[in-house]
């Protein structure tokens, strides 16, 4: 990573030998040679760096750039679930769900071990119907259907119709491009370009870039007149740094994020003196298969059958989690499962056939062979090497509870699995944790500006949203509050750069 | 097809040189090949084509139709996906020198039986 420092030895260098190449960046600002100009440059075609385009484009913005590293759009945004957790909808409202912004944070306060920002949290649930009304504006089309996630005191996951986050990043690219933003892929992050003072003028860029290939296309520097936002998402995918901060997280624990998600744009942000936060809080997503790859389908068929399903430890036969705790909560324990030797021995998610058929998720795992389908308990013990006496025992154990409305195993809320007995035919899926989400990055306050670690002042011209900023989830995020939070911080963003 | 056929003239025997070096390629190009380097490599040699290169003589409204996928998997057309839509670079998922697998299967066990990133 060549930080401007470095980089102004190298011009230096390279003027004395008298190279040809042209002096693209000095001391003094003045003397770069801009190769582009834009009104506002948005780094990163997530949820944070679309919403911020789009955001913008409603503001007036009349020359805004949106530069992507890989051949395609949407980062690790288009590779998830599509839920976005909001409080105090239409939806919710029609539905007969009581919520409240103040009751959000709470839950993720909660979560957050201690270590969460309640006003980053708070501003970010104060925009959620903001949110949600732009998304469906954008034409992003979500289910009638409001769902569970783990942690929550009250069903807010709002979920689009394709499941995924391609229902939120193509509706919001192609309401972007409306706006006259223009999109550009293969164009990778490199450094910032800052004025003596700290000021953040614009960014150098390797145009042409295609990943994996460092040295492919040519750098250019791209000036910003209003401002820099940083968008660029976590670092999940980049073994070594986060292996550095959690030393539990080498190469054998698997990702969900999409390739790109090597820290880019964080690291650059460091280079330039912005204050880290949480590093080290590294989540796993406890909904993950290890039979595919990344996020793959296992994740949404886990999402909708944990509530009305039980994990098994296959040593014992026996349930050892809330199957809705957080997701700290549950991926700890899912990692713990082993065999005698010490090796990982997956848990099994075992859910009734009569429940899991209502969702698309069923036929997707069954089809890529992510689960399989049982006629009955001695089937799965038999198949998967599990005591069958506990198992039975276990299953029974369960359906009484379903009836009685109460978990005293793990105290699971059972308001989300009434009349859903666990009766054969039975899916079953293995879960392994994969790392998942970035809790920490760089700070930013309730503006979206950056912070700088020297002086805890902003740093002019610089902003960021989304999953490099850091601390404001805490130790652990809860499932569905990424999405929303990428996007508030992202129009906010937008709005800081359009006053400032 | 005729925009495709001033190029072949244009770089005809522009880098016979390069063949000696026998890269790794897809039988059904030989004809590209005989026509030169530079019909793909439209940024110089050295670079990677650019994504507009393959579409010279494919189309990618046409290879979504060839690879329509009914029902339930009408979203898995890897040139008309439901993450990237019809935008999705061909480089990104084919290699003509080096073997490739399709950027899908980063997630999903997807079987595209057709889909070549084993050479010959």
């Amino acid at each position: 990573m060549q930080t401007r420092r470095s980089f102004l030895k190298f011009g230096a260098g390279a003027a004395a030998v008298g190279a040809l190449a042209p002096l693209t960046v000095s001391a003094n600002s003045s003397d770069v040679k801009w190769d582009e100009e834009h009104e506002i440059v948005i780094v990163g075609s997530g949820f944070a760096g679309l919403a911020a385009a789009v955001e913008a484009g409603k503001l007036g913005a009349k020359d805004i750039v949106v530069f992507e590293k890989l051949g395609v759009y949407g980062g690790n945004s288009t590779l998830n679930a599509g839920q976005a957790c909001f409080a105090n909808t239409d939806l919710q409202k029609q539905l007969g769900i009581e919520d409240s912004a103040e009751l959000m944070v709470q839950d993720q306060l909660k979560s957050g071990r201690g270590y969460a920002s309640e006003e980053l949290l708070r501003h970010s649930a104060e925009l959620g119907p903001y949110i949600y009304q732009l998304t469906k504006d954008c034409g992003c089309i979500y289910r009638d259907h409001i769902i569970n996630t783990g942690g929550t005191s009250a069903t807010r996951s709002h979920q689009v119709v394709e499941r995924s986050g391609a229902g939120f990043i193509r509706p919001m690219l192609k309401t972007a491009r409306s706006y006259g933003v223009k999109t550009k892929i293969r164009h990778k992050f490199e450094h910032l370009i800052t004025a003596k003072d700290g000021t953040v003028l614009g960014i150098q860029v390797r145009k042409g870039y295609h990943f994996g290939h460092e040295d492919s296309g040519k750098l250019i520097n791209v000036k910003a007149e209003k401002g820099v936002l940083i968008a660029t998402g976590g670092f999940g995918a980049n073994v070594s740094f986060r292996q550095a901060l959690d030393p539990n997280l080498g190469a054998e624990v698997g990702c969900t994020n999409a390739r790109g998600a090597t820290g880019d744009g964080l690291i650059a942000m460091l280079a330039e003196g912005a204050m880290p936060v949480h590093l080290s809080f590294i989540q796993s997503g406890p909904w993950a298969s290890p039979d595919e790859g990344g996020f793959g389908y296992g994740a949404g068929f886990s999402l909708y059958n944990f509530p009305h399903s039980v994990a098994i430890d296959r040593s014992t036969g026996q349930r050892f989690m809330n199957e809705t705790a957080d997701r700290k909560t549950r991926a700890d324990l899912e990692v713990q499962r082993r065999d005698k030797d010490g090796k990982p021995n997956p848990a099994l998610l075992i859910a009734p056939k009569h429940e899991a058929k209502k969702d698309p998720s069923m036929a997707n795992v069954l089809k890529y062979n992510v689960a399989w389908e049982f006629d009955s308990v001695e089937a799965i013990a038999k198949h998967f090497d599990v005591p069958v006496k506990p198992l039975k025992k276990q299953i029974e154990d369960w359906n009484l509870y379903v009836k009685a409305g109460e978990d005293p195993q793990f105290g699971k809320r059972m308001n989300m699995s009434t009349g859903i007995y666990l009766t054969a035919p039975f899916i079953v899926q293995r879960l392994w944790p994969k790392v998942h989400y970035c809790q920490g990055g760089i700070q930013i306050n309730a503006k979206a500006e950056v912070i700088a670690a020297k002086t805890g002042e902003k740093i002019p011209g610089l902003y960021a949203a989304g999953e490099v900023s850091g601390g404001v989830h805490g130790v652990s995020r809860l499932g569905g509050c990424s999405t929303p939070e990428c996007m508030a911080f992202g129009v906010t963003a937008a709005r800081s750069i359009m006053k400032a | 097809m005729k925009k495709f056929n001033t190029l072949l003239v244009l770089t005809l025997g522009a880098c016979l040189a390069m063949s000696v070096q026998a890269r790794e390629k897809r039988d059904y190009h030989e004809m590209v090949y005989d026509s030169g380097c530079k019909s793909c490599h439209d940024q110089g040699l050295k670079a990677f084509p650019s994504d507009d290169s393959c579409l010279q003589c494919h189309d990618m409204s046409e290879l979504a139709e060839q690879t329509k996928r009914e029902g339930h998997d009408a979203k898995q057309n890897p040139h008309d996906s439901m993450h990237y839509g019809q935008e999705a670079p061909c480089m990104e998922c084919h290699g003509e020198h080096t073997p490739k697998k399709a950027i899908c299967m980063d997630c999903h066990n997807f079987d595209f039986p057709k889909f070549k990133y084993e050479h010959k």
